[in-house]
């Protein structure tokens, strides 16, 4: 008889899940991710809500990428009536999007990954020796609170972004703010990416048929609007096809449903992005790119966190291009009416762990249908897979260790739990 | 409290957020020279729900059964309660269809699909275990994080607010977004504390730190104010629901309008 070997909570995650590894004769016989979080049932709360109401609530699914709700719902519900938003709008969207990529990225290396590496169970307590790396990951995940918080009223669960602009825009003098911060926080983000090169990658979850999934960027720079998702396999589908592409299923040990593209797990993040997009970087990042290709590899989940770092670089230095943008073209009005009407609409963005996918249709004024898949509920199924191989590898050491290192597994992932949880089809 | 206060930050089903917010807090390094932290699982590995502490910040609306176990035992083993955010205080957004069964609801989610865990409909902490105080929002603003907490440290005791968000938009002199622009804005029975935020880009409050408490939100004259306006029974529940629809007197209240008028 072999007890099982469990994490029933997994630590510096955002949500509740666990770790069950059940040994049998022959080493690992199954390894699950529980997923306690209880249900919330959005696309079913909302369904014949206003569509405006819907909206404000939609976001609450997940604080860490409330924005990134926020803005897929939106431009889902705007497709859904037909409305296109002015090029000044989708630039500020942009804009706000980049403050909750930078702010995530940042609590997710710092806070979250760093301290397994240096050897620490809490990010706080590192303060002592690593006084200069809780500094800078302040100052980074404050500039991109501060995007949010001037665009969009505050870092978490924004009601100023809304169906054709923004109640209200910020100053041209915060923008110059927004600005001068941004380029303080620039060798900031270059030091994390030389910190987190160094880390390790562990091989013992490189896995050759490692699938990626990422937007294929509507700007032609890479970014996280777009109208096709790229497959690494060299597959293409406009994201009106999502619901073909990518299949769910219903798993007993977890209220999240497990994703699948071609009966085969898949994964979403920033990984993914590199690995479909690098070519469309730009500056210092695509350097970056150049020097660091070999961590950033395609079959290794590890190479996740390092990619985030590479994104921060990125986009630092596209939010300064944008804000150029926006500068040129002030003053901005902004807002537009929209009228509202019946439609079906489907947006997928790039949210700061991976592919978000909305399709809401609209009926006198209503929700008469919503379909929420969030990144971590497509990266379950892979997790899980990462997991095991870790577990396959390691079953024999000290059962702390194991779990240690299956923790850091479902890290690299930077799931986001409670996002992943009441995620269907109605 | 003159040693090293300690404190859990334990997370039903939620979005994150109130720990999340917490957790951004500059002062919160500052802080933590005065606190021990025995259970944080967003933070600290080093956690164990059964362990002791003076303050218990509770996240998250009651969402299953296993979650009922877990609050009795955090009220067993912490000094004081803290109900945290619109979800425990008030069963959050997820309680908006808290009329419907949870079959119903479950069966649109996750057709005849099965889990192992036992799920139930979302309803605030207080309908479990004694909440000796409460922090508001959707999330908490920072400073009603550090006012709480700097309050218990000092060993007094926190106060309520109970007045209306109105006030404080008054205060910022803001076009009144329900008279002036004629949206349907909640700020005139929601709990004051954001410094008017969403009322200061012109938007309309959507009521997320919940109805003012101690039977002063008047439902009844701001349903008044949008039947005015145009908007039937039903709308104005669906919106006043959001964040209240645990409220005992909501319904009753709007319903006294409807039967004046007709």
């Amino acid at each position: 008889m072999y007890i099982p070997i469990t994490v029933d909570h997994i630590a510096r995650v955002e949500g509740k899940g666990g770790i069950e590894i059940v040994m049998g004769d022959e080493g690992v016989k199954e390894v699950k991710l529980n997923i306690i979080e209880g249900p919330r049932f959005f696309e079913a709360i909302t369904i014949g809500k206003k569509l405006e109401e819907a909206l404000a609530v939609y976001p609450r699914i997940c604080s860490f990428c409330s924005a990134a709700h926020k803005l897929t719902a939106v431009e889902a519900a705007e497709k859904a009536v037909g409305f296109t938003p002015r090029e000044e709008i989708q630039d500020l969207r942009d804009l706000l999007y980049i403050g909750d990529m930078i702010e995530s990225h940042a609590l997710h290396l710092y806070l979250l990954v760093l301290p397994d590496y240096l050897g620490y169970s809490n990010p706080l307590s590192m303060l002592d020796r690593y006084g200069k790396e809780i500094e800078y990951a302040m100052a980074l995940k404050n500039i991109g609170a501060k995007i949010m918080d001037y665009l969009a009223s505050r870092p978490i669960h924004q009601e100023n972004a809304i169906m054709g602009g923004f109640g209200k825009l910020p100053t041209r003098a915060q923008f110059e703010e927004l600005r001068e911060g941004l380029k303080k926080v620039l060798p900031m983000a270059e030091h994390t990416v030389e910190l987190f090169s160094k880390l390790e990658q562990y091989k013992e979850v490189e896995d050759r048929d490692m699938i990626h999934m990422a937007i294929k960027p509507r700007s032609g720079v890479y970014g996280i609007f777009g109208d096709y998702v790229k497959v690494s396999d060299g597959f293409e589908f406009p994201v009106e096809d999502y619901q073909k592409h990518i299949i769910e299923r219903v798993v007993e040990h977890s209220f999240a449903k497990h994703s699948f593209y071609r009966d085969k797990p898949f994964m979403v993040g920033a990984i993914s992005r590199i690995v479909n997009n690098a070519d469309l970087l730009y500056g210092r990042a695509k350097e970056l790119y150049a020097q660091y290709k070999d961590i950033l590899r395609y079959d290794n989940c590890f190479a996740n966190n390092f990619a985030q770092a590479l994104e921060l670089v990125y986009f630092i230095e596209r939010a300064l291009d944008i804000i150029g943008d926006i500068l040129a073209k002030w003053p901005i009005k902004p807002r537009d009416r929209v009228e509202i009407k019946d439609g079906r609409g489907v947006s997928i963005t790039e949210a700061p762990r991976g592919l978000v996918a909305y399709t809401i249709e609209v009926k006198d004024g209503r929700v008469a249908y919503a379909d929420i898949i969030t990144p971590t509920a497509m990266n379950l199924a892979i997790m899980e897979r990462h997991v095991r191989m870790m577990a396959e590898k390691h079953y024999q050491d000290d059962p702390e260790r194991l779990k240690y290192l299956t923790e850091m597994t479902v890290r690299a992932y930077d799931p986001c739990i409670s996002c992943s949880v009441h995620v269907v089809r109605i | 409290m003159g040693r090293k206060a300690k404190i859990g930050f334990y997370a039903l089903t939620s979005c994150y957020g109130c720990q999340l917010q917490f957790a951004m807090m500059d002062e919160l390094v500052q802080a933590l020279e005065n606190l021990g932290i025995e259970c944080w699982f967003m933070i600290e590995r080093d956690s164990d729900e059964d362990r002791n502490v003076d303050i218990a910040f509770i996240e998250g609306s009651v969402s299953t059964e296993e979650e009922v176990e877990l609050i009795k035992k955090i009220r067993e083993k912490a000094k004081i309660v803290v109900a945290v955010g619109s979800c425990a205080v008030h069963g959050g957004v997820q309680s908006w269809e808290k009329d419907k069964s949870l079959e119903e609801l479950w069966k649109i989610v996750y057709g005849d699909g099965r889990v192992k865990f036992k799920p139930k409909m979302a309803e605030p902490i207080s309908n479990y275990i004694k909440v000796d105080y409460n922090v508001y929002g959707c999330p908490p603003e920072r400073r009603d994080f550090l006012y709480a907490l700097g309050t218990f440290l000092v060993g007094s005791w926190p106060e309520d607010i109970d007045y209306p968000v109105c006030v404080e938009c008054r205060l910022r002199g803001n076009p009144c977004v329900l008279i002036e622009k004629g949206e349907p804005c909640l700020g005139p029975i929601t709990r004051a504390g954001c410094d008017a935020r969403c009322p200061s880009y012109g938007i309309a409050c959507i009521g997320c730190r919940g109805a003012i408490g101690y039977d002063v939100a008047w439902f009844d004259s701001l349903a008044k104010t949008f039947k005015e306006k145009g908007l039937t029974k039903m709308e104005i529940l669906e919106r006043m629901r959001i964040f209240n629809a645990h409220n005992q007197k909501l319904e009753e209240m709007v319903d006294k309008i409807f039967e004046e008028g007709e």
